[in-house]
């Protein structure tokens, strides 16, 4: 077991990967066997990062240095810097790490009945693994370069999965977007990464952290940093692309698209806080983040309301949720040099954040699964179409309302848990952004009760009357999410204290990280 | 106690309003139970009654999701007629979009370090 965990940074990347290639040969002998051998590596892989996680938590950083003697030996011998492709995981890399092994779990059995009518699965199924792989490498890797190639693993099987159902036109549409937009964004992020290697002959965030001086190119570096990934999350007004893209893929590639957007809210948070926490003028960058933050929650918000299509109402709600997460840690971010501040709110500020991160991966994937759903049973995501749907689709009805009272944050949802820790603290920092985002939470309530009712309430309508539930394999895909939220839900402490603080700290703690591979190099 | 989750100003307790939820439940099937006893489903009590006027069918009396918060749109309708336009669907756009946001990002930082 010792030796599994020793591993396990580089098997949580290397099992989906090599799964992603057995697919296709293990399709051409059983779909069944397919699909078992899917589900089963993900559950694997979910199993290896829970125990990654807790032997963090009781032993610190794990640091595995790819093709050395000891997957510790992160500088070789004779040598001051660190040449290899190292795999760093901490408290936050940990955190983002389970919330992406749920949520792909729930999506895998989720899709087994959902895309059962498709053509390709297996295809779907390979690519599926390979955005698994692109995600978890994202969040565990210590290396600039490696980070751009995980990040493009993760948006070319993302764009290949939008345009998965080519029956219809505008997941091709869908899918030619999400391409565009994550080609540019991954430019600028090689292009920031050439900057810096140009500068400090190294690719480890480690030592970069160690070594940067905030030069010009530096500052140009983390705007390009920044605001590629701001745009990849869907920050306002870089969120243009994100419905007409979120909105077209199978609900079950949409929930995983969603943490995805995390995975690159992660990678803004590791430039900011770790690559240049010792040099960055905190309180300027942070001030961009909750700008764009305030903005990303109410244009977010109100853009939802006025939807009518059930998929694209469910991004914007995503959107909006975003900013939630981005003021949080923004604000512990501004206030990131002031250690009076830090501790009397800014850690706070960004446990509620990187809480709200947890919550949102729970309800959001869960909300996109319930559209999934109503289109499986209506074959439209027009909610002008729709009425009456709650005689039929009971569990659907009943996931639906947690979601919905979870993204409101209404008590006692776990929602609710996150949005308070928010809104105590960034009070402190300005009142504004707690004014605002309880204005945002009153309009989320608002539209979602007008979803709620166009689609589940009132008499059960004629063109409807014969269908039933949805298939047991999607129920169970949202039952999954829907015990998580309950699970947060009953122990917030226990979640805080084991995942959100340990994730907070590692951000604030820039130090520790350094030393994990560096060690007392200068 | 793993229930309980301090803020740093307040705390939160989830038990609490569960209990609390959980009473209000019980007090609602107490006042349910002292109902009509003589309701009979799928007979004419339950039909709809409109005054003797003809009821609409059922799609024609569902209160469509176009129908609903007319008054906050028609309130906010010049906010939606700005917030809509950059929203074209063309992706030339929203890479124009980002090229602007990046441009204003370097220029803030680069102007923020002067200082």
């Amino acid at each position: 077991m010792a030796e599994l965990i020793t591993h396990s940074p580089i098997l949580i990347i290397a099992i989906p990967l090599l799964a992603a290639f057995l697919t296709p040969l293990i399709g051409m002998a059983s779909q069944k066997a397919r699909n078992a051998f899917v589900v089963g590596s993900l559950v694997f892989v979910t199993f290896l990062v829970f125990a990654l996680a807790r032997d963090i938590s009781f032993n610190g950083i794990h640091v595995y240095t790819l093709g050395a003697a000891s997957p510790d030996l992160s500088i070789p011998t004779g040598f001051m810097v660190p040449v290899r492709i190292i795999l760093e995981v901490d408290g936050m890399s940990a955190f983002f790490g389970i919330i992406w092994a749920i949520v792909s779990l729930a999506a895998a059995i989720y899709s087994l009945s959902h895309i059962a009518s498709e053509t390709g699965q297996t295809r779907f199924y390979t690519l599926l693994l390979l955005m698994v792989t692109g995600g978890f490498g994202m969040m565990f890797t210590g290396d600039l370069f490696n980070l751009f190639v995980f990040l493009e693993i993760a948006s070319i099987s993302g764009a290949a999965l939008i345009a998965y159902r080519t029956k219809f036109a505008d997941t091709q549409e869908g899918g030619f977007k999400y391409i565009v937009v994550s080609a540019i964004a991954s430019l600028m992020v090689l292009f920031a990464i050439g900057l810096l290697y140009a500068q400090y002959n190294s690719l480890n965030i480690a030592y970069l952290a160690q070594v940067i001086q905030y030069t010009t190119l530096d500052k140009i570096a983390l705007a390009m940093f920044l605001i590629a990934f701001a745009m990849k999350t869907g920050m306002v007004p870089l969120h243009l692309w994100f419905p007409d893209a979120y909105s077209v893929a199978p609900a079950s590639i949409t929930g995983m698209l969603v943490i995805t957007s995390h995975a690159c809210m992660y990678a803004a948070f590791r430039i900011c806080f770790t690559l240049y926490g010792g040099v960055i003028n905190a309180p300027v960058v942070g001030w961009i983040i909750i700008i764009f933050g305030l903005l990303t929650m109410f244009v977010g918000v109100t853009m939802a309301v006025y939807q009518k299509d059930v998929m694209r109402f469910m991004s914007y709600h995503a959107v909006s949720q975003l900013g939630y997460m981005w003021i949080g840690v923004g604000v512990g971010l501004a206030v990131l040099g002031n250690a009076e501040l830090i501790a009397t709110y800014g850690r706070d500020a960004m446990s509620g954040g990187i809480f709200h991160i947890l919550n949102h991966a729970m309800y959001k994937p869960l909300l996109f699964f319930t559209g999934g759903a109503l289109f499986h049973y209506t074959g439209t995501r027009d909610l002008t179409k729709m009425g009456g749907l709650a005689h039929k689709m009971k569990w659907t009805t009943i996931l639906y309302i947690i979601g919905t009272l979870s993204i409101s944050g209404i008590p006692p949802l776990n929602g609710f848990s996150s949005k308070i820790l928010i809104y105590e603290s960034v009070y402190q920092f300005h009142p504004i952004l707690t004014i605002t985002g309880i204005i945002v939470s009153i309009l989320t309530l608002a539209s979602f009760t007008k979803a709620f009712h166009s689609a589940f309430m009132g008499a059960e309508l004629p063109e409807y009357k014969g269908g039933k539930e949805v298939p047991r394999s999607m129920i169970i895909g949202m039952v999954i999410l829907a015990a998580g939220i309950v699970f947060v839900t009953l122990f917030p402490s226990l979640v805080v204290d084991w995942a959100i603080h340990p994730a907070a700290d590692a951000l604030i703690d820039q130090g520790a990280y350094i030393n994990a591979v560096t060690g007392a190099i200068p | 106690m793993t229930f309980l989750l301090e803020s740093g100003y307040a705390f939160w307790n989830p038990l609490i309003w569960i209990i609390v939820f959980i009473v209000i439940m019980i007090v609602v099937y107490f006042f349910r139970r002292r109902g009509q006893k003589g309701y009979k489903k799928d007979t004419d009590q339950a039909r709809i009654f409109l005054c003797g006027e003809e009821v609409p069918e059922a799609g024609e009396r569902h209160i469509r999701v176009g129908n609903i918060y007319w008054g906050f749109f028609e309130t906010l309708k010049e906010y939606y007629n700005q917030i809509l336009r950059p929203h074209t669907g063309i992706i030339n756009d929203y890479i124009l979009w980002f090229v602007a946001i990046t441009a204003i990002s370097v220029i803030v930082l680069l102007v923020a370090g002067l200082g």
